[in-house]
């Protein structure tokens, strides 16, 4: 079995949105949006609630099509088995089967990304002490509280060692202790070389953890940057305030003709 | 496809259906305690099957010389419409189902006849019932007659039994395995979405036909197992009873055939499985899930219950009809009379259907529709509040079918055409009105009314005044109307004694339905079910309302087979118009071929005039379309 994470040898971006746009009806959630993110790099996308970060992240998942554009992930059209193999995708909700164990879950969703009963023995036995889940794989998912369920879903997304980790809002929810443990595991997994997206609106959180961060409003991305860059652009001392004038400046200067 | 994903996830859904207390109550719990009863729909089949009985002279032969053979002869020879006398028979003959009755006449035996009929068999037991009234009629009140009469059934004992199961057990194992498909389904599709699991799974490797055929054989093993644990039950049931009344038992129950007759469990199970999981899959949430298949649940209990009640042979089309087959496969199997085209024709509707179940449900059950937010619709100035869902055309087909049932029925049992007026005027036109008001809409935007173009209404004219030939000689074809039961009908709605002019018959058969069913049917009902649903699924579910509501078995066929006409003109002319119209113009025809008695003639035409009658019809029908389909509003660029 070639373990997904490996990426060594792999050359340019591992997930990429290209000019990528999304419409509901007559709603525009995502507006010619092009990210590039490469192995080793933690990409934070921000934005309030209904700027098109949870449309964004799922079209690279392979959930949604962009309607222009494209979405590839290690290369390959982000709706396809072979890059699905390649990806861990952590929803906003846990997305856990209430009525399995964690150990169940892991163990159904890691033959289906073709990993041997052994190769998810091992792979669990690995995972359980960094997640902290050795006292509770033979409990019944539904019985778990927030945090563990998190730790669980965590489990389930990196169990076949993607190359790309799609995080949507994943210390959601979660108190202190199961915040600061989240953050710690995005950063080792940056360590081990692989892309890591995730949404979020805790501007805090995004300063503390991210390479590079896009601001989402109404659909577009109006600013890219590491945190020092986007306050060097704005000229503000925080992130927060860096949004509220780049948000200002969107709404002032924002032709909706133009948006596809 | 992946034969280890499908493993993976069948094991899956099967192990958290059996972890979950409702789906483990529905399967084991309810059906141990309630039964479903049969309803109104069971009794009127059994009483339209009855009188085609009565309408067939029975077939009799005499044997032997004894008693006065001449005299019985003529007896019988004097009933014509009762009895047809064959030149001879055997009791071979009556076991066969070849002749009804056999009256053995023994020679220099103080005139004793023995009557061998078929007590398994509806045609022979009438046959016997008829021989008794002519022998009282044939003495005077007082007078005894001159000779005794021996009766003697010539089916076995376990025939029997297997005829009185035959008649409950098939449509015990069809609503059996319907309730335990009922719940699984919704839980693994719409229950899915709704604990927030969907997009995970649909975001791993995993095929969507491989994903739902899982789902599938998850579904179809708990509705079997529903099924016999059920059957099992039923037979335990049943043994108890056999031991407590040992001493007058009169059947014997014929275990043999009924295990084999329990095996359609599984093949009934795999297509309610597949069915109720494309359903599912269609549904945002558990309710709506569960509000969707509760129509569908009924659709397919009413034709499992007609093959129950009536003596249906599982040939020609109803061996294709879902529900019916299996009901008639499993009583052929019980009784011991099943054939091997009925069987397979059965066997081969079942996976044709599950298949395309199948495949729908895999189309259906994709992220792109069921993980992107509801499509939010900006209003137009002046644009009602709301529109119709397909809960609200739900509700209304209760409340009118309600009406119709408890108010307006027995008004039209008293005077047939102010009751129809009322009924279509009041209780469909008045409903919809009343629904457009209080729903913050307006009644053109309940009806989905807009100005249709003038080639959309000669279109739907042109279909409408050509289908009828081919919906009446096809229903005809399927399931034919007794005479009497035609005769009835015939002078109830187009009397031809003068009584009611011409123009106000076209007024109450063709002018009102064509106005006041549409405004209902093509209305908001077809409106609502297509928020939901896809042009084709919207337009059939429609249809078999539209069918269902006319509550009559033999009108089912041909009132679908219009409703998925005038559901499909509304769809495609953008418009409720043209359906009247062609409502309208089929009803027309069919008040002025019988006001001509031109309809009387199609019974007499050959095969063929018939097929090129069919064949016409369609063609005209399909121009009609086409005229619809051309005159469609091209969107705007």
């Amino acid at each position: 079995m070639e373990m997904a994470g490996k990426v060594e040898g792999m050359l340019g971006p591992l997930a990429v949105l290209d000019s990528a746009s999304k419409s509901f009806g007559d709603v525009l959630a995502v507006a010619r949006l092009s990210l590039s993110i490469p192995g080793g790099e933690i990409y934070g996308l921000l934005g309030p609630n209904g700027a098109g970060k949870t449309t964004a992240l799922r079209m690279l998942a392979g959930l949604l099509g962009p309607s222009l554009g494209s979405a590839r992930v290690a290369g390959q059209d982000a709706n396809t088995s072979a890059a699905k193999r390649r990806l861990g995708y952590l929803s906003g909700s846990t997305g856990l089967f209430g009525r399995l164990t964690p150990r169940e879950v892991l163990d159904y969703f890691g033959q289906i990304h073709g990993l041997s009963r052994v190769e998810i023995g091992q792979r669990v036995a690995a995972l359980a002490p960094a997640l902290a889940l050795e006292g509770i794989l033979d409990r019944r998912c539904e019985a778990l509280s927030t945090g563990e369920r998190q730790r669980v879903s965590i489990a389930r997304a990196v169990l076949h060692d993607p190359a790309v980790l799609i995080l949507d809002e994943p210390t959601s929810g979660l108190d202190v202790l199961a915040s600061r443990f989240m953050r710690d595991f995005i950063r080792a997994e940056r360590a081990r070389g692989k892309a890591v997206l995730f949404s979020t609106h805790y501007l805090a959180e995004a300063e503390l953890l991210c390479d590079r961060i896009g601001f989402l409003h109404r659909g577009r991305l109006i600013a890219e940057g590491s945190p020092t860059e986007i306050r060097a652009q704005t000229g503000k001392s925080t992130l927060e305030e860096a949004f509220l004038a780049l948000a200002q400046n969107a709404e002032e200067t924002e032709d909706p003709g133009d948006l596809l | 496809m992946n034969l280890r994903h499908v493993f993976l996830t069948f094991g899956k859904e099967l192990r958290e259906a059996l972890r979950d207390r409702r789906t483990l109550a529905i399967m084991i719990l309810l059906p141990l305690v309630i039964y479903p009863l049969l309803s109104m729909l069971a009794a009127q089949v059994a009483t339209g099957r009855e009188k085609q009985r009565e309408e067939r002279p029975s077939t009799i032969a005499l044997t032997g010389t004894g008693f006065d053979r001449d005299a019985l002869a003529t007896q019988i020879l004097a009933n014509p419409t009762l009895f047809v006398l064959l030149p001879s028979g055997t009791p071979a003959d009556v076991e066969h189902g070849r002749l009804d009755l056999l009256v053995e006449l023994a020679p220099n035996n103080g005139g004793k006849l023995t009557v061998l009929y078929d007590a398994s068999r509806d045609e022979s037991r009438t046959a016997e019932d008829r021989l008794d009234s002519v022998f009282a009629k044939s003495f005077p009140d007082g007078c005894a007659p001159t000779f005794s009469a021996r009766k003697r059934s010539v089916a076995p004992q376990a025939v029997l039994g297997g005829y009185l199961l035959s008649k409950a057990l098939p449509l015990f194992v069809v609503l059996m395995v319907l309730l335990g498909a009922f719940y699984p389904a919704i839980d693994v599709t719409a229950g899915e979405r709704e604990r927030g699991t969907l997009e995970t799974v649909l975001c791993s490797p995993i095929q969507r036909f491989d994903l739902m055929l899982g789902k599938v054989l998850a579904v179809a093993t708990l509705a079997a197992l529903t099924g016999v644990l059920n059957l099992a039950s039923m037979a335990i049931t049943l043994m108890q009873i056999l031991r407590l009344a040992a001493q007058n038992v009169v059947v014997d129950i014929p275990w043999g055939h009924a295990l084999l007759s329990s095996l359609v469990i599984f093949p009934a199970s795999l297509l309610f499985a597949a069915a109720f999981v494309a359903l599912g899959a269609t549904a945002r949430t558990f309710k709506e899930a569960q509000t969707l298949l509760l129509p569908v649940y009924f659709l397919t209990v009413a034709p499992a219950m007609a093959g129950a009640i009536g003596e249906y042979p599982l040939a020609g089309i109803v061996a294709w009809i879902p529900g019916m087959n299996i009901t008639l496969l499993a009583r052929d199997l019980l009784v011991g009379r099943a054939t091997w085209s009925g069987g397979l024709a059965t066997m081969a509707s079942i996976l044709l259907l599950s298949v395309a179940a199948l495949a729908a449900a895999a189309r259906i059950y994709d992220s792109e529709r069921l993980v992107a937010p509801p499509p939010r619709r900006q209003r137009a100035a002046g644009a009602p509040a709301r529109t119709t869902s397909a809960g609200d055309a739900l509700v209304l087909f209760a409340l009118a079918f309600l009406l119709l049932y408890f108010v307006f029925l027995p008004i039209e049992q008293r005077h047939l055409a102010s009751g129809l007026l009322v009924a279509e005027w009041v209780g469909l036109f008045g409903l919809v009105w009343l629904f457009g008001r209080t729903s913050g809409q307006t009644f053109k935007s309940a009806l989905g009314y807009s100005r249709p173009r003038p080639r959309a209404v000669l279109g739907a004219a042109l279909a409408g005044c050509s289908a009828w030939a081919a919906v009446a000689i096809f229903s005809e074809w399927v399931l034919p109307v007794p005479k009497q039961l035609l005769e009835e009908l015939r002078k109830s709605l187009i009397p031809l004694d003068g009584s009611r002019g011409f123009v106000a018959t076209l007024l109450l058969v063709a002018v009102t339905p064509a106005i006041c069913e549409e405004c209902l049917f093509r209305g908001p009902i077809l409106h609502g079910l297509r928020t939901r649903l896809d042009s084709v699924a919207a337009v059939v579910i429609t249809a078999a309302l539209f069918g269902l509501f006319h509550m009559d078995v033999y009108r089912l066929i041909p009132t679908m087979m219009l409703g998925v006409l005038l559901g499909f003109i509304a769809l495609e002319s953008g418009s409720i118009v043209p359906a009247m119209v062609a409502h309208f113009c089929n009803n027309a025809m069919l008040v002025t071929l019988a006001s001509l008695r031109l309809d009387r003639r199609l019974e007499t035409l050959s095969h063929r005039t018939l097929t090129l009658i069919v064949i016409a019809s369609i063609v005209l029908t399909t121009a009609g379309i086409a005229l619809i389909r051309g005159a469609r509003r091209r969107p705007e660029v």
